[in-house]
């Protein structure tokens, strides 16, 4: 015969179907989005790391001041143990909007071109642009663009498999998909384009692939070493270090990690939230258990009878969670990559991973937590039930409270204490929500802040790199010197730090002391450099080692970077004593050929990072400020609602004597008050704090420097909004309050 | 009259299954008399109990106390009266169990603006030593003696009784009545008890028993047995 008592699960469905709604609707939101991420996740990183194969992506590529002839590739082919392939790119200004598009010519054989929409270009006129820097600048199939004055129509919508991610140049602290495409032409297209912009780029197969990323490294230091004796190299990156080949496969592997953290701490917190209201139905119905357990049930069938209700509410949320984990919000989920990446198309794939961590590892989590709690809760005795006599603690004596303090205050502090395991799991989840929402809501401001920062110390409105001296007359304009050195892998990956030289009576550079070297602001806060240090640079494409001793710092908080005396600094690098390769200069010059410039570095190339992170994630952000305040609001009210339900006797009591409403509100609601306001104002700085060095060590991984920076309006604004969200909840319980009649305190008379 | 009831009806339910539990109850009770409201169960005097007590509404009738009508209060106005005029004994006790002893009877004192002195009436009730505990720590006896000092404790003027032996062993429950005749005495507050022990009238001023609904009895005891002397 099926256990009877299943025959109550219907009708305590429809009871308290809130609950069980609010609970439902959670693992719903929860696995779903985690379910959509993971699909999405797990099906674009299949179709990433496919394309190195499908799309036969390079080992690397080096960029030549010149051509050379056939017989010098060849010898360097044999002696590098490479193919090489023309990969020759134009980087052109386009006309209708502030961009730079570098523009390749036919591939045919490596860094193969995945299209997304149309066709790749068949007349000389024809482009195919890159996905995203389509998207950002609204350009469609058959839309033109104009660069190097010619009008493109546009042919297709396309990925370039070598870059995934829109990096301009491997030494850029983040990418760019705004003010930097790619698109590919057709040869005799490419050869129209004005080749006053060329960049005569090689990309480069290894004949042996090498076993891993050490033997890549190896390999890669032997190839350098042939190609500069054989020709002048001005670029040299293999594809392990290629942030365009492999940031994005980086990134969304990165994430993969944090978000099943956030859906386990979620669960417990659930599952938490189920075992104590489930203890609260417990001491409800103590007396029916009593009678059961007198009658035979066993404790097991008593446990499991409690558990189904949870146990299904949660299968249900994650079948719902699933089923829009790889429809509605797998999509939303690949749009936050998609967003940011240029990725080959991709097919969904089933993921048997995604089920287990949504789904099956969830369902151990709460049935772990509920059974402990609830058979621990159960080993009483039959009798113990019968008499309501079910609480622990209750041979231990009360623990005083000085009776100088107020009857109301102590009565307070005795519904605290009465509820401290609500208590409690209400301050670790208003510590998660808020994790959540400070994010979402710092995260904007915190990179504008950034950008204003950089803005407002910037070193000069322009810094003009020359391929070789030349003179300007241009007013303000100052010589200074530049180089890339590379920090030495350690903690943090090998970044590039640049070196600047500026003139003694330097009016973009003031240094204090021109005896000493000085490093950025960024470099110090990123590596925690204090002053008299010793920093080890080394050459991007050598092995020389240079050692500094930190004399100072100088405000400039974006990039890694060094200051020296220009002297000093053309002594350092065993340089020409009037050496210079820089302009620092507020105007723009006019009066130097562009084929002399190498680089202009400006605000947008410095604010580069903070401009992506909020197009990518921008959107990301309002997702995490909503889920933080549902999380918070379902929390709190869950767990207050308990700790009303579990007192409605008391609460009804306290009317039959004549307390007012609002007195009954002043004990039992304004203890979850006093305790959330104080886990808000608590925890916000514990976040601040929590997000500070999750920061740092997120950061460590990239270029560059991301100063954490939140002004305190923000702190106060989160904690306004948890506040406005907790009023909301304060509404509900003061209702639920007031409905407790009067005959509630008369129910065990009867 | 301090306190009037006059046609009081009360009935549960609807169309078929409607009972009429109270029929129409008139009655008057003098300041500081203990009146004891017997009859067998169902008979409806613990609804009458919490009508007077303004726990419940009562269908048609008015009760008026010291000439105030409890029908015209809206909420607001009925808290207020349980605030000031009333206190109330349950047989379950009803404290306040994560409160100890001592805060149990401040919840009611809290309420007065003039209550009487917590530790002196602990000490009267017997309840000092273990002030420091919990409810639960506590025999019945001792449970219910805290439910009488909280009501007492802001000197109500009516003290409602609900079964207060009901729970209770012969030598408890004597020593509770004793408690309630003390009380009585000592404050002068009016006492309505509701019971179904017959032995419990002895002690009462006033006499009412109830059946089906309606009064059929309702007599000034001439022969009060003092509650020491009480015996079933």
């Amino acid at each position: 015969m099926r256990d009877p008592l299943n025959k109550r699960l219907p009708r305590e469905l429809k009871s308290d179907i809130g609950k069980h709604l609010v609970i439902f609707l959670f693992f719903v939101l929860i696995i779903g989005a985690v379910s959509g991420f993971l699909v999405a996740d797990n099906s674009l990183i299949k179709s990433y790391d496919e394309s190195f194969e499908k799309f036969n992506i390079e080992d690397g590529n080096f960029e030549l001041y010149t051509t050379v002839d056939e017989d010098t590739m060849s010898a360097i082919e044999k002696d590098g143990g490479i193919k090489t392939y023309e990969n020759y790119y134009k980087d052109e200004e386009t006309k209708d909007f502030s961009s730079t598009l570098r523009i390749f010519g036919e591939r045919t054989e490596i860094d193969l071109v995945d299209i997304w929409e149309g066709d790749l270009p068949s007349a000389d006129n024809e482009i195919a642009i890159d996905r995203l820097y389509a998207k950002n600048h609204d350009l469609k199939v058959g839309d033109t663009i104009s660069a190097a004055g010619i009008e493109f129509t546009i042919s297709g919508i396309v990925a370039l498999s070598d870059y995934s991610t829109l990096y301009e140049k491997p030494s850029d602290l983040m990418f760019d998909n705004d003010k930097f495409g790619v698109g590919v032409t057709t040869a005799e297209g490419f050869e129209a384009v004005r080749d006053n912009h060329i960049h005569y780029s090689y990309s480069w197969l290894y004949n042996k692939k090498p076993k891993d990323d050490e033997e890549a490294k190896e390999k890669a230091e032997d190839l350098i070493k042939v190609l500069s004796e054989n020709a002048v190299i001005t670029n040299y990156i293999p594809a392990y270090a290629n942030q365009a080949i492999i940031f994005a496969g980086n990134d969304m592997g990165g994430d993969k990690m944090s978000m099943i953290v956030f859906l386990y701490l979620t669960v417990i917190i659930l599952a938490f939230i189920v075992a104590i209201t489930t203890d609260s139905t417990i001491n409800k119905e103590a007396s029916v258990i009593g009678t059961l357990r007198a009658s035979g049930y066993t404790r097991r069938e008593l446990i499991r009878h409690y558990m189904i209700m949870p146990v299904l509410t949660l299968l249900a949320g994650a079948v719902v969670g699933n089923i829009l984990g790889y429809t509605l919000l797998e999509s939303y989920m690949a749009d936050a990559y998609l967003g940011s990446y240029s990725l080959p198309t991709y097919d969904i794939l089933i993921n048997p991973e995604a089920f287990v961590m949504t789904t099956a590892a969830p369902f151990v989590i709460m049935v772990i937590i509920n059974y402990v709690s609830l058979s621990s809760k159960l080993k009483l005795s039959p009798l113990r039930f019968i008499r309501r006599d079910i609480s622990k603690r209750k041979k231990k004596k009360a623990f005083r409270l000085n009776t100088k303090i107020n009857i109301m205050a102590r009565f307070r502090l005795r519904i605290i204490f009465q509820n401290l395991p609500n208590y409690i799991t209400i301050i670790v989840g208003v510590l998660l929500a808020n994790i959540i929402l400070f994010f979402g809501i710092a995260f904007k401001p915190l990179l504008l802040n950034f950008q204003e920062s950089i803005e407002d110390n910037m070193l000069a409105k322009n810094i003009y790199v020359l391929k070789m001296p030349a003179e300007t007359e241009t007013s303000g304009a100052e010589k200074g010197a530049m180089l890339s050195l590379s920090t030495i892998e350690g903690k943090a990956k090998a970044e590039d730090v640049s070196i600047y030289g500026v003139e003694t009576d330097s009016k973009y550079v003031r240094l204090t002391d021109h005896s000493k070297v000085y490093i950025s602001t960024a470099y110090r806060d990123k590596y925690d450099i204090e002053e008299g240090d010793s920093i080890t640079l080394k050459e991007e494409y050598g092995s020389k080692e240079y050692d500094f001793t930190v004399g100072g710092f100088y405000d400039y908080p974006s990039t890694i970077a060094v200051f020296m005396d220009l002297d000093s600094f053309n002594e350092t690098f065993e340089l020409d004593k009037d050496n210079y390769n820089i302009y620092f200069s507020n105007n723009e010059i006019e009066d130097i050929d562009d084929s002399l410039i190498a680089a202009k570095i400006n605000k947008d190339d410095l604010t580069k990072t903070s401009r992506q992170l909020i197009r990518s994630m921008g959107g990301m952000m309002k997702v995490f400020e909503v889920f933080g305040i549902i999380m918070f609001v379902l929390i709190i009210y869950l767990l207050a609602k308990i700790i009303v339900e579990k007192n409605a006797q008391s609460i009804s009591m306290t009317k039959i004597l004549g307390y007012t409403d609002r007195e009954i509100n002043g004990l039992y609601v304004h203890t979850t008050t006093i305790v959330t306001v104080l886990s808000l104002i608590c925890t916000i700085p514990l976040v601040d704090f929590i997000l500070s060095k999750i920061f740092k060590i997120v950061f460590l991984d990239y270029s560059g420097y991301l100063e954490y920076d939140v002004s305190p309006l923000i702190l106060i604004r989160t904690g306004l909004m948890g506040l406005a969200a907790y009023i909301c909840v304060a509404v509900l319980l003061n209702m639920k309050v007031k409905k407790i009649p009067l005959a509630e305190a008369l129910k065990n008379v009867e | 009259m301090f306190l009037e009831l006059s046609q009081i009806k009360k009935s549960f339910g609807e169309g078929e299954s409607k009972v009429e539990v109270l029929k129409g109850i008139d009655l008057e009770i003098e300041k500081g008399e203990v009146c004891v409201l017997l009859g067998p169960s169902g008979s409806g005097k613990s609804t009458l109990l919490n009508i007077v007590g303004g726990i419940d509404n009562a269908d048609s009738g008015y009760i008026s106390i010291n000439g105030e009508k409890t029908a015209d209060m809206n909420e607001k106005a009925l808290t207020q009266y349980r605030r000031k005029h009333l206190g109330y004994i349950f047989q379950q006790y009803n404290l306040i169990p994560n409160l100890n002893i001592k805060e149990n009877v401040e919840v009611g004192a809290y309420l007065s603006d003039s209550p009487l002195d917590v530790d002196e009436l602990l000490n009267t009730l017997g309840l000092y030593e273990h002030r420091h505990k919990l409810p639960n720590q506590l025999s019945g006896g001792q449970q219910q003696r805290t439910a009488i000092g909280r009501a007492i404790v802001k000197n109500p003027d009516i003290l409602l009784c609900d079964e207060p032996t009901g729970a209770l062993d012969y030598k408890t429950s004597k020593e509770i009545l004793k408690l309630i005749e003390e009380v009585n005495q000592k404050y002068g507050n009016t006492v309505i008890m509701v019971t179904h022990n017959d032995a419990i009238k002895n002690m009462a001023d006033r006499v009412v028993k109830l059946r089906d609904g309606m009064v059929r009895k309702n007599y000034v005891n001439e022969t009060k047995t003092p509650a020491a002397e009480l015996d079933w």
